[in-house]
């Protein structure tokens, strides 16, 4: 609907279709992920366990979606388990303007990584929605923490590429709303920061002139991956075997002396930046921009890595827990930050792409930010340029190897 | 006399009773009143320990259910697998970076063991007393002894294992034994020119010695951060002054082992200049005064009669150091970086980090708490010194 009454501008028009490829590679990662596992899926609400592959695209299955009734939900707090910055009232004015946003209001605490999220609510910890990347959805189902959503009570979900919708599904049912989509890559002075043979690529990592000159982003998968990466050049960093995990793992520890510390916060790698104590850092693209548009880095010339190996990518959204009283009331919320409004001011503030598509280039209000961000390039978020997360059979080899890495 | 023996002995019973009902009534007053901290031992202490000892074997899990445990990596029943993995297969001794020794992980413990006893109780020994704890002493501290030399520390020795978490607890010991060591020779000229060198408003000289504890300490570090960065004061004033070129500053200030020392000295050395100073501060002048007309020279009197009178305090002084150090998790977080990554920072991963493996997480606690605990338990006569001195 949305679509259909939006101006379809050129640019929009590639914007969609690179988005739309994006979503088609995370639909078929997701069940190429599947089906590698060969093990089962558990489908966490209905407490069954279904044959190997059990992940299937939802336009292709007939289930019945749940229905939320928000009125009849108990009154209290919907508690949103959130990555900071994302309790802007912007992203949300939609919600708490509205007629439950004094009954149930919102209350934030915030996440460091999806690893941790995961894990803390699997431990008891029990927010209402919870803010993953896409690529963990089988794991919050499979550890029976999420629950399937009505989606009618959103209305611009239309408005998300079915692809990239599809990535959120599993046995035909919704369980993420996609909202944002970025890269991970190093941020770089490209005034100090000596390049291999003149050529972007995560080896800087390796190279002893840069030593103490680059700082990343502490999570344990994405230092394995990086690793991957630098060892065997443009693969899926995704679909590591044990092999190559231990690889990564060596040569992080070899890049050791290069890695000036390992960032939870990304304020303090801007920070590092800025104040010079480091030549590079693994970045958001907001990060980049903070720091490109610094009052330090005037005149400095500041450039985000596309890597010859490729950049890392994700697209994160929200799930609903399985215990929680007022499903329908965070749909609402959810229905806030999913409108093409929110999706332009998400671009604006943090630089990052808008799941929601319909209309939204238009709504940008700084257009240098689709230059920028080649947000108008389809190729610019497809494989070899960059590795959208997906999920990860063997993640706890990932994690096991990246705390290694740290502690060594 | 029978008449009398008769009339005094009920008054004996009737006092002895009353004797006693009061002496009950007392332990009864005394068990009471310090039912609240047993209450409290109980159940901020004991119990949480009982259940991180069963996360440690496997018996609890973090994850609610098997699925969840999968995804953590967790273990779903009793098992020492984590123990066993934690400690590793063995460990090396590396001596001046020429010669090393192997040996069995088992063999370090019962070493350690018996060279804490040792140095506690040695001095008790009728005859070379003192030379056996003093051995025991330095044979303890020799392979965590070092000077912090840029990113790194220079050893006279080196513990290592193949077993990550195990080499990084060596690493943690000696950043800890260095910013201890460095701490108490810092801290005991301080003190003892408080004790001997001021004659009026010690205790406001006092005050200001320990001044710094009276802002957040979370403030102090991240002043740090601003002089030892790349850009700060200091190298700053070395561009400044054209000593160093702006492209090549002295990096090991910032995010590096000797960050977390320096900062680690920063925080501690007021602290325990308290303890030694109270130790020098009771000690008897006389027996100053009888050295010197013995003929001892100040240097000699200092080493035979006040150092010796100091010790408990100046150990406790270390220990009050060592203890808290050894698990440090802010300082390194903020200042450390990734040389000087500490135990405590993994500990902490794993429990709120991004890891999140609280069966890991759990031997890596109990491991560090038996070693501070046998630490604590051993050298409590000198601890009871030094806070008593203090107090």
């Amino acid at each position: 609907m949305d679509l259909e009454r939006s101006r379809i501008t050129r640019r929009g028009f590639v914007a969609m279709t690179g988005a739309a490829s994006l979503g088609a590679l995370l639909a078929a990662c997701g069940q190429g992920g599947s089906s590698d596992s060969g093990g089962a899926t558990t489908a966490a609400a209905a407490g069954e366990t279904t044959a190997a592959g059990a992940t299937t695209a939802a336009s292709t299955t007939a289930v019945a979606a749940p229905t939320f009734d928000p009125a009849s939900e108990p009154d209290g707090p919907i508690k949103l388990f959130e990555w900071v910055g994302y309790d802007a009232k912007e992203m949300w004015a939609g919600y708490t303007g509205g007629e439950y946003g004094t009954k149930s209001p919102l209350k934030f605490d915030f996440l460091e990584n999806d690893q941790q999220a995961l894990a803390k609510v699997a431990s008891g910890y029990n927010p209402d929605i919870i803010h993953p990347c896409v690529a963990y959805t089988k794991d919050w189902n499979a550890a029976g923490l999420i629950q399937p959503l009505d989606t009618a009570l959103l209305p611009d979900y239309e408005g998300i590429p079915e692809a990239i919708r599809t990535g959120g599904m599993i046995d035909g049912q919704v369980y993420h709303v996609a909202f944002d989509i970025g890269f991970s890559t190093l941020t770089y002075r490209a005034d100090k920061l000596p390049l291999v043979q003149g050529e972007e690529s995560w080896n800087v990592l390796l190279d002893p002139a840069n030593k103490g000159r680059i700082s990343i982003y502490s999570d344990e998968v994405s230092i394995i991956k990086i690793g991957a990466l630098i060892n065997e050049g443009a693969i899926d960093p995704n679909k590591l075997t044990a092999e190559q995990i231990e690889a990564s793992k060596t040569t992080l520890i070899e890049a050791k002396p290069q890695i000036r510390n390992f960032w939870g916060n990304q304020n303090d790698a801007i920070n590092d930046f800025v104040n010079g104590n480091v030549w590079a850092t693994y970045t958001w693209p907001d990060g980049y921009y903070k720091i490109k548009n610094h009052p330090k880095m005037k005149d400095i010339d500041v450039r985000y890595m596309q890597p010859t190996e490729g950049r890392l990518a994700w697209v994160c959204g929200f799930v609903v827990n399985a215990t929680s009283e007022r499903p329908g009331r965070s749909m609402l919320a959810i229905a806030a930050a999913n409108t093409p409004q929110t999706g332009a001011w998400l671009t604006d503030a943090f630089q990052y792409t808008s799941a929601q598509q319909a209309g939204v280039t238009d709504l940008i209000k700084n257009k240098d930010l689709i230059t920028e961000f080649e947000l108008d390039d389809p190729a610019a978020f497809a494989p070899p340029r960059a590795w959208f997360e997906t999920p990860l059979d063997n993640r706890k080899d990932y994690v096991e190897a990246g705390s290694e890495v740290k502690a060594a | 006399m029978a008449t009398e023996a008769t009339a005094e002995t009920p008054k004996v019973e009737l006092g002895g009773r009353r004797e006693l009902t009061r002496k009950g009534r007392d332990r009864l007053a005394g068990y009471g009143l310090s039912l609240p901290a047993i209450a409290l031992l109980l159940v901020f202490f004991l119990l949480p320990i009982y259940f991180i000892v069963r996360f440690s074997l496997g018996v609890e899990r973090f994850a609610k259910t098997p699925a969840a445990a999968e995804l953590t990596g967790e273990l779903s029943g009793f098992s020492t697998q984590l123990w066993r993995d934690f400690l590793g297969p063995g460990l090396e001794l590396d001596i001046l970076g020429s010669a090393t020794i192997s040996f069995p992980t088992w063999v370090l413990g019962v070493l350690f063991i018996v060279l804490v006893l040792g140095a506690v109780f040695g001095t008790r020994l009728r005859r070379y007393g003192g030379w056996v704890s003093a051995t025991c002493f330095v044979l303890l501290l020799a392979p965590f002894m070092t000077i912090p030399w840029g990113n790194n520390l220079l050893r006279v020795a080196r513990l290592s294992s193949e077993a990550d978490y195990l080499r990084l607890f060596f690493k943690s010991v000696t950043m800890a034994t260095t910013a201890s060591v460095l701490a108490v020779l810092i801290a005991f000229p301080i003190a003892y020119f408080l004790a001997f060198g001021i004659k009026k408003s010690k205790y406001t000289w006092l005050l200001i010695v320990i001044a710094p504890f009276l802002t957040s300490y979370l403030l102090r570090i991240f002043a740090w951060k601003l002089i030892l960065g790349d850009q700060g004061i200091i190298n700053t004033a070395i561009f400044e002054t054209g000593l160093r070129d702006p492209d090549n500053p002295l990096s090991f200030l910032i995010y590096s082992q000797f960050t977390v020392i320096l900062v680690l000295l920063y925080a501690w050395v007021p602290f325990i200049v308290l303890p030694i100073f109270i130790a020098l501060e009771n000690l008897d002048r006389r027996l100053l005064e009888a050295a010197t007309d013995l003929g001892a020279s100040r240097l000699t009197a200092l080493r035979k009669v006040t150092l010796p009178i100091a010790a408990p305090g100046i150990i406790a002084a270390f220990l009050f150091v060592f203890i808290p150090s050894i698990g440090e998790y802010i300082t390194p977080s903020l200042v450390g970086g990734t040389e000087g990554y500490m135990f405590g920072q993994a500990i902490a991963q794993q429990f709120v980090g991004g890891t999140l493996n609280w069966q890991t997480g759990s031997v890596l606690s109990i491991f560090l708490l038996g070693v501070v605990l046998f630490l604590t338990l051993a050298s409590s006569k000198f601890l009871r010194q030094g806070g008593g001195a203090t107090a």
